[in-house]
């Protein structure tokens, strides 16, 4: 169980600003880590077999220096500067890493990583098909089948259905506890800042998953108890994009007069919303993972096998539940962010903000380079956005 | 100055030594073109299709629906000088300006068509554009833009859309033996599904005599245009990269009639057979250079070669991604759906084990080592488009690995598929002239290691 | 003008990256007095600077002020500002004070290009280029170095011109380039400020196009003074524009307008402890008048 001396928010603090000093704690004590990249590896199968799943995030605040040999500078810049921090030997705590075809480029991350990159001699690619048709969800089930039986070789013993069921019934405590989490930031103004909330969630990718359910049994118990005044931010925001890893971020946008209250990405509610449902088997993750996760890079083929089409209808069935946390965390405004070069959201940019403003729901849309340098024209704009929300 | 053009009868020296059997392939394009146009004002329902390796064309054909290839269409934008006015109105509907030159062009079409010109099509599109599409087939293969921005223009068109499945390529997961039973199984319980949604929205049957039939020409396709590549690799170079993108939609998606196809190839063959009895080369000046391009053409300038040509620049082989694979043996499956996901599946894995001699873990690395030995290249012409970065975000890693296993250099021309702002020919062409010497000095270095090119 | 109550007055600073301005409005938000200036390196000396020499124009005192909004890429450096409001919402309230019926704003700086989207005086949308000096006055610049051209003689000379020459490069080095090769060519040097212009409009109205451009359209910023521009903005929208008499003090008169704004809402709430009774006579006028 936890050792540190560190408890709830401090402690999370602390995970966020070395992420890999646990890891490398566990490993020294026997422990296989496996990295994985973005939502799709089923981590309840790395759990299962008693091995520790980490996931590998880039680096704002590193300038990417040693990646020009490996790809060219118009692709996502936060899987770029994985493939940089890897040959720059910073995972070198991790036995494994997992990737899956979440999209093009994060795809081959993982092929770069094994011609590029030495740590983590195990490596395995998850196929994800594109969209949720039934036969989809067929052949997503056999490649988890085909991860693990990779997995299993790595560890010398087969996955068990019981060891399995325990490991789901974890992270689905976890994925329980996050969403306690979040309901104490409907309050006005939220218990805990949006800065907070991340240093919890990114700890939680680098901890062993009962270590993490602790630290929020922790931190729910600690922001229950505050008693914050009501302050005057004039604006409640909800965040909607991908990979959103870095405090300043957030920071930025609350110096700029706001409380951002929710998000849609995937370091938070789209990690953390759905459950894998019973009978945890592979089906059920396959089901989890391909279906329930709502990320833009899956089809998800609303009016499937119709003869007729509604554009209005297939965006209230894809962002419906953005409808939903809007109404739930009383949220004034969504930001809407991304990463230059990102296919998978830039698309979905101009129908998502259609569909904001069908409901009347103000949006704006920024994009970065993932680097901090690349923050500070932001502030204007969401300084802007702020003051049109008076 | 349009790619479309009928060759012009002149005095002056022809930089690129055209096949004459590469005229009536690009023919058959045009007259599909034409007759989808009149099929589609006759009232015929008109299906937008994005390159699917095979397993969506041949159903669609063999139901004889009337097909359209908005990637395909966009590269006639690009050439014919026409794709700004589409680009410009796809960055203004809010869609981001780093997307594929492919996608703008055709969401600007969308909006212009549907939103400024009242569902008429716009004026200034070349070989009377492209009539309103009844069904939207998306295609995840290859990249994620292929059915995002289809997904996409469902702000335009109200039209039905299926996004076609099929696994990742270029895997080495992907390319293990055991799995192929698994894939072919997904794909054919997809297509099983896809196809009976066609019975469904157009009213009739699939004819499966047909689709066998077709099924059976493409592989005679195939079968040709593979020995037609393997004829490539002879010294000097017989076919020139600029043919083979003039005459590939017809072995890439089926484009036209499929009987006129095969027999265009056969005799592109036959053409191909005899340069290479001959030596003659592609190009009309003496081969200095043997130059691999990767990977997508810069559709708006393809003129451009005919200046490299003038400098003995031999483009010998190209975007390894356009060639169909030798095709598999379909004789002893007897389910066309089962026939066709073979099909396309031998394309996305079967190119790959073939290539593992050097060790490297990217397959599309050892796919173009494979082909610089084949074809024995001086060098390589790697192109990274702005705009697409399934195409270009490899070719840094093949340019490392071609400079160190076979002391092949690379020339670095940024640059887009569509959008020629980005392209800058005279900065090429100043840097190409140095290249030579880089190209000269590796010669040395090869040979003095034992290689014999 | 002058009545019973004290005079009293509120100011904007707008500190831009190339350009300082300051503006001084009275309670009625009408123009006491500006002033424009090269910001230089040192903001917060500048903004001192700016504040002395806007009072002495519009005749006022510091402690006239009742209250003083900064806004702009330098508003943090402007120690004695009571509040800092982003230069997208000021410039959009100076606007609409000049044009009240204004829908779409257009602002071109020396390094940055504005859209603005307003409603019934209000901001409601915006879209910004700073990354790309194509579509900023320094595309300008740039176009009359390598001329060896003053930029007002530039827009004059491109007047003359009803053919302009198509500029095709995205980026400014380019252009230049272009630019060389079409003179070397022979193309009418006034063809060429024409095309020039265009290049700039084209890349501006693009942005603009993304929030869809209503009119009426008010064009700003320094660059809106040169007739070749305005000339070339009017040809690509295709519709005319209106040009403030100043249009580089929109954001600075924006800016005072606001604090007249803000320092009445205190009042109201209770919360302002300087002037309060003099702001308050100030605030009772103000709406009597009924404006």
């Amino acid at each position: 169980m936890v050792t540190a001396t560190t408890k709830g928010l401090s402690r999370a603090h602390e995970v966020y600003a070395d992420r890999g000093r646990r890891m490398r704690e566990l490993r020294k004590a026997g422990k296989k880590i496996i990295g994985y990249i973005c939502l799709y590896p089923p981590i309840e199968i790395i759990t299962a077999m008693g091995m520790v799943p980490f996931r590998i995030f880039g680096d704002m605040s590193e300038p990417i220096t040693a990646a020009d040999q490996v790809s060219t500078t118009v692709v996502c810049p936060f899987l770029r500067s994985i493939i940089d921090l890897g040959i720059k030997g910073k995972f070198d705590f991790l036995d494994g890493a997992v990737g899956a075809h979440t999209c093009d480029i994060g795809m081959t991350t993982i092929i770069a990583w094994r011609d590029y990159i030495k740590d983590a001699p195990f490596t395995h690619l998850i196929d994800v098909p594109h969209t949720d048709h039934a036969p989809a969800v067929d052949y997503f089930e056999g490649q988890i089948n085909f991860f693990k039986k990779h997995i299993e070789e790595l560890a010398g013993e087969k996955l068990s259905e019981d060891k399995l069921k325990k490991a789901c019934e974890l992270h689905n405590k976890q994925r329980k506890l996050v969403r306690e989490l979040y309901d104490l930031r409907k309050s006005d103004p939220p218990k805990l800042t949006s800065m907070e909330n991340l240093e919890v969630m990114v700890s939680l990718f680098s901890l062993p998953v009962e270590e993490g359910n602790e630290l929020l049994e922790e931190v729910i118990k600690d922001v229950k108890e505050r008693n914050i005044k009501p302050g005057k931010k004039k604006a409640r925001l909800m965040v909607w994009g991908p990979v959103f890893d870095n405090t300043s971020l957030y920071e930025l946008i609350e110096s700029a007069g706001a409380d951002v209250v929710v998000d849609d990405t995937c370091v938070g509610t789209r990690a953390f919303w759905a459950d894998v449902k019973a009978p945890y088997n592979l089906h059920a993750l396959a089901q989890r993972y391909l279906v329930d996760i709502k990320c833009p890079r899956t089809y998800r083929d609303t009016q499937h096998q119709e003869t007729e089409r509604n554009y209005d209808k297939d965006l209230d069935s894809r962002f419906n539940y953005i409808k939903k946390a809007v109404a739930d965390w009383h949220v004034n405004g969504v930001i809407l962010q991304s990463v230059k070069y990102c296919d998978t959201h830039g698309y979905e940019v101009p129908n998502l903000r259609h569909y904001l403003d069908t409901l009347g729901i103000p949006s704006i849309y920024i994009e970065h380079d993932y680097s901090e340098r690349s923050l500070a024209p932001i502030k204007t704009r969401v300084e802007a956005f702020v003051e049109t929300l008076d | 100055m349009s790619e479309t053009a009928t060759p012009a009868k002149t005095d002056q020296k022809r930089a690129i030594n055209r096949l004459k059997s590469m005229y009536p392939l690009r023919n058959v394009v045009q007259q599909d073109y034409i007759d989808t146009l009149k099929a589609s004002n006759e009232g015929k329902p008109t299906v937008w299709s994005m390159l699917n390796y095979w397993e969506g064309d041949l159903p669609l054909k063999a139901m004889g629906l009337n097909i359209v290839y908005p990637e395909n269409y966009a590269t006639l934008l690009a050439s014919s000088g026409a794709a700004e006015p589409f680009l410009d109105a796809s960055d203004s509907d809010g869609f981001p300006t780093h997307m594929c030159g492919y996608g703008r062009s055709t969401i600007g079409y969308s909006y212009r068509m549907m939103k400024e010109n009242g569902g008429k099509i716009p004026p200034d599109a070349p070989l009377g554009g492209m009539a309103k599409p009844a069904l939207l087939l998306g295609s995840g293969i290859i990249c994620d833009a292929r059915f995002k921005w289809f997904q996409s223009l469902a702000r335009y068109f109200d039209a039905p859309e299926w996004c076609l499945e099929m696994p990742m390529m270029a895997t080495y997961e992907g390319s293990e033996p055991e799995l192929e039973d698994y894939q072919v199984k997904f794909l054919v319980k997809e297509l099983k599904d896809f196809i009976a949604f066609l019975e469904k929205l157009f009213k009739q049957k699939m004819d499966w005599a047909k689709l066998e039939e077709l099924i059976d020409l493409a592989v005679k396709i195939h079968e040709t245009t593979y020995k037609i590549t393997e004829l490539r690799q002879a010294i000097p170079g017989p076919m020139h990269a600029t043919d083979f993108w003039s005459s590939m939609p017809p072995s890439l998606f089926f484009a036209g009639d499929m009987k006129v196809a095969l027999k265009c190839y056969q005799d592109m063959l036959s053409e191909v057979q005899e340069r290479v009895k001959n030596k003659e080369s592609g190009i009309n000046y003496p081969e200095r250079y043997r130059l691999i391009f990767a990977e997508l053409p810069p559709w708006h300038s393809l003129k451009f070669f005919d200046k490299l040509a003038e400098m003995g620049w031999n483009f010998v082989f190209e975007s390894f991604g356009y060639h169909a694979p030798k095709p598999p043996d379909l004789s002893k499956y007897s389910d066309p759906c089962e026939k066709l996901a073979r099909l396309s599946r031998n394309f996305m894995f079967n190119v790959f084990p073939e290539a593992k001699a050097d060790n490297i873990q990217n397959p599309i690395v050892e796919t173009y080592l494979k082909i610089a030995r084949g074809f024995k290249a001086d060098g390589f012409f790697m192109h990274p488009l702005i705009s697409c970065r399934a195409a270009s975000c490899s070719l840094r890693t093949v340019q490392h690995w071609e400079q160190e296993k076979l002391d092949i250099p690379s020339l670095w021309v940024e640059g887009d598929i569509i959008d020629k702002r980005v392209f800058n020919p005279q900065e090429v062409l100043a840097r190409a002239e140095a290249f030579e010497q880089t190209m000269d000095h590796y010669r040395k270095v090869r040979k003095s290691k034992g290689l014999d090119w | 003008m002058e009545n019973a109550t004290p005079a009293l007055f509120f100011a904007g600073i707008d500190i831009g990256s190339t350009m300082s301005k300051a503006v001084v409005v009275d309670a009625q938000g009408t123009l006491r007095g500006y002033v424009v200036g090269p910001t230089g390196a040192e903001h917060r000396r500048r903004a001192n600077k700016v504040m002395e020499d806007v009072l002495l124009k519009a005749e006022v005192t510091l402690d006239q002020v009742a209250y003083i909004i900064s806004t702009g890429y330098g508003r943090v450096n402007v120690p004695f500002a009571d509040k800092q409001v982003t230069e997208l919402t000021c410039h959009a309230k100076g606007v609409a004070s000049l044009f009240p019926e204004v829908r779409t704003a257009i602002d071109i700086g020396g390094q940055d290009a504005k859209v603005l989207k307003i409603k019934n005086g209000r901001l409601t949308d915006f879209l910004t280029n700073d990354k790309c000096a194509a579509g900023t006055g320094r595309f300008l610049e740039v176009a009359a170095e390598t001329l060896g051209l003053g930029l007002n003689e530039m827009g004059q000379i491109s007047l003359q011109s009803d053919t302009p020459v198509k500029i095709n490069s995205l980026c400014t080095i380019f252009a230049q380039q272009e630019i060389i090769s079409r003179l070397s060519e022979g193309q009418p040097l006034t063809d060429i400020l024409a095309g020039v212009y265009i290049a700039v409009t084209t890349r501006v109205v693009k942005l603009a196009r993304q929030l869809k451009v209503e009119p009426p359209v008010v064009f700003t910023g320094g660059v809106a003074k040169n007739s070749g521009m305005v000339k070339a903005m009017e040809i690509v929208l295709g519709i005319p524009v209106l040009v403030p008499e100043e249009p580089l003090i929109t954001g600075a008169l924006g800016a005072a307008i606001l604090a007249r704004d803000e320092a009445f809402k205190l009042v109201q709430d209770g919360d302002y402890k300087m002037h309060k009774k003099q702001l308050s006579e100030a605030y009772i006028e103000f709406t009597e008048k009924g404006r």
